[in-house]
């Protein structure tokens, strides 16, 4: 009993208890599935079906083998979804800036900012992609538009929890509106920053596939739907919900270790244990 | 005739010297409070709270000058407003013939809050260094600087440390470095101890002394604790609250260098006693 206790209690373990929960189920599904269905593998096939068809090398089309297929379309949409993310990374920062510089600017802009946060993804992107007649440049957009909303709510959310005493230090030495951001807003605004980015990340990636599927032109988004429309292998739709999966979850482990790369202080490091105590002999 | 003449012109020149004597005595003051009034608008739009009522202050240069007293008394209003983070309702407060604002803009002043207020993403080294470099003070001067003030405060071997790696009292050490580096002619310090324990404090009591006798800054310092003003201070003054306003000015004259072990001595408890009978005789 306490073992187990033990076990629960430290985070690695809960992640493996987790992941091996899902398995079961998922298994569990698969085999229920199989008796039930005439083609099991489009409701639910067990997973060593998907990791087998991973490292098949029967081609699904005329070229490539699914894996290959995968691979290729993702580059596409990720690439995208990366410049829509870098663009609404900027575009949210700015705002962000602008809305604590400027109160109205954020009286505004603020309301306007919700309101295209509030429509559904699926009703936004058919109109870009009317407006900018191109899937590439909706891809991007719409990474951008998702992107840039977390970022600029995030990011004005650190300028405002700076402490009243940190803006009277920086008073009490005249410091200019420059230097306030660039020595005390903007640094105290990054673990803030970062949380917005590590929201947006995994949806842009989302959105970039959704995008994807309002028409060909390769990209994740058009081989999935090929995929469920029988065109091609179901084993690319399985490959592809596992690959976008994992990808989401990297986006926001590569967001991490960018925030510790640039922000060294939260590295632990050991407590300093005892009271100094400066004597005469030091001074 | 002519003696009356010549006592007339001997008074003439006492006169004369009285006022050099004055003159000099008004050169040596750093602070000049005259008159000083604050209130605030009430938040239910009632009658202004009056915070202080007719602060009549001077404070001479080189002087430690503690502001005592319970909460609601003023006190850190009075240091805010020297410090030019509040204004005055009425009358005014002159800083070596300047103004709050102007002295403020010369960066003289510098100020530890009660919390240390350091940057959590600058080493303690860099911290220091932050206000210097936006004096555009170069490179090599800042660096010869934090040195100094590291020396000075002790924590020559942390400053690589960040600032959440420390205890509280080493922190607060770093505050007062940060202060001092921009080399102040006043160093204006809110409840700078009053999160510390017993036994940190002490040594920071101890260690303030000895920098403010190698600086030879003008300190104010702002405490409700009777026996930390009194340790430290040249004058304590006693503000009584509702409306703010000085009740006493005490003068502290024990010896320097004053050690804890002062602490034990009848004068020091005199004194203690003076300070809070002050208090109840409001």
């Amino acid at each position: 009993m306490n073992l187990i206790k033990k076990a629960l209690n430290s985070k690695k373990m809960v992640t493996v208890v987790w992941v091996i929960g899902l398995i079961i189920l998922w298994e569990i599904g698969a085999a229920i599935v199989a008796q039930t269905k005439r083609s099991p593998e489009n409701v639910l096939p067990h997973l060593y079906q998907i990791l087998e068809s991973v490292f098949s090398t029967n081609k699904v089309n005329s070229t490539q083998t699914a894996l290959q297929i995968v691979l290729s379309n993702a580059g596409i949409t990720l690439l995208r979804a990366g410049i829509g993310f870098l663009i609404g990374t900027a575009i949210g920062f700015i705002l962000a800036l602008l809305m604590n510089m400027f109160l109205t600017v954020e009286k505004t802009v603020f309301p306007y900012l919700m309101i295209v946060q509030m429509i559904p993804i699926l009703g936004m992107a058919p109109i870009v992609l009317a407006i900018t007649k191109d899937i590439n440049k909706s891809r991007i957009v719409i990474a951008a538009i998702l992107t840039f909303y977390p970022v600029a709510t995030n990011t004005l959310a650190g300028f405002k929890a700076v402490e009243k005493e940190k803006h009277e230090l920086m008073y009490s030495i005249a410091a200019t509106k420059y230097q306030i951001y660039s020595k005390l807003l903007i640094p105290s605004c990054m673990p803030y920053f970062f949380t917005g980015l590590k929201i947006s990340a995994p949806m842009a990636i989302t959105a970039s596939i959704l995008v994807d599927t309002l028409q060909g032109g390769g990209g994740l988004g058009t081989m999935l739907s090929q995929s469920l429309k029988h065109a091609m292998s179901i084993y690319v739709f399985w490959q592809i919900v596992f690959f976008s999966a994992i990808i989401g979850i990297l986006s926001y482990y590569l967001m991490m270790v960018i925030e510790k790369i640039l922000s060294p202080y939260k590295r632990k490091g050991p407590k300093v244990k005892a009271e100094v105590n400066a004597d005469e002999k030091t001074a | 005739m002519a003696v009356s003449n010549l006592a007339a012109k001997d008074e003439a020149e006492i006169d004369k010297e009285d006022r050099d004597l004055s003159m000099e005595k008004d050169f040596d003051i750093e602070i000049k409070i005259k008159d000083l009034c604050i209130s605030f608008p009430d938040k239910e739009g009632g009658a202004p709270i009056t915070a202080l009522q007719n602060i009549n202050l001077d404070i001479r240069q080189g002087e430690f000058i503690s502001l005592l007293g319970p909460s609601g008394c003023g006190k850190t209003t009075l240091l805010r407003t020297i410090a030019d983070l509040q204004q005055p309702t009425s009358g005014g407060i002159s800083v070596r013939g300047q103004s709050p604002r102007e002295i403020r803009l010369q960066k003289k002043y510098g100020i530890v809050f009660q919390n240390p207020v350091l940057y959590d993403w600058r080493s303690v080294r860099r911290n220091v260094c932050m206000p210097m470099e936006m004096m555009g003070i170069p490179k090599k001067e800042r660096t010869a600087r934090v040195t100094k003030m590291l020396e000075l405060v002790g924590l020559m071997e942390f400053g690589k440390k960040y600032p959440h790696q420390l205890s509280g009292g080493m922190q607060q050490r770093v505050g007062i470095a940060r202060a001092l580096a921009i080399k102040p002619e006043i160093l204006l310090m809110d409840e700078p101890f009053s999160a510390l324990d017993e036994f940190t404090k002490e040594k920071l009591h101890e260690d303030l002394l000895r920098i403010w006798k190698k600086t030879n800054k003008t300190i104010l310092f702002v405490t409700h604790n009777i026996q930390e003003a009194v340790f430290l201070s040249d004058r304590v003054v006693v503000l009584s609250p509702h409306p703010g306003r000085v009740s006493a000015v005490v003068d502290i004259t024990l010896e320097r260098p004053r050690s804890l072990e002062i602490k034990n001595t009848q004068e020091f408890n005199e004194l203690v006693v003076k300070v809070r009978k002050s208090f109840e005789s409001l």
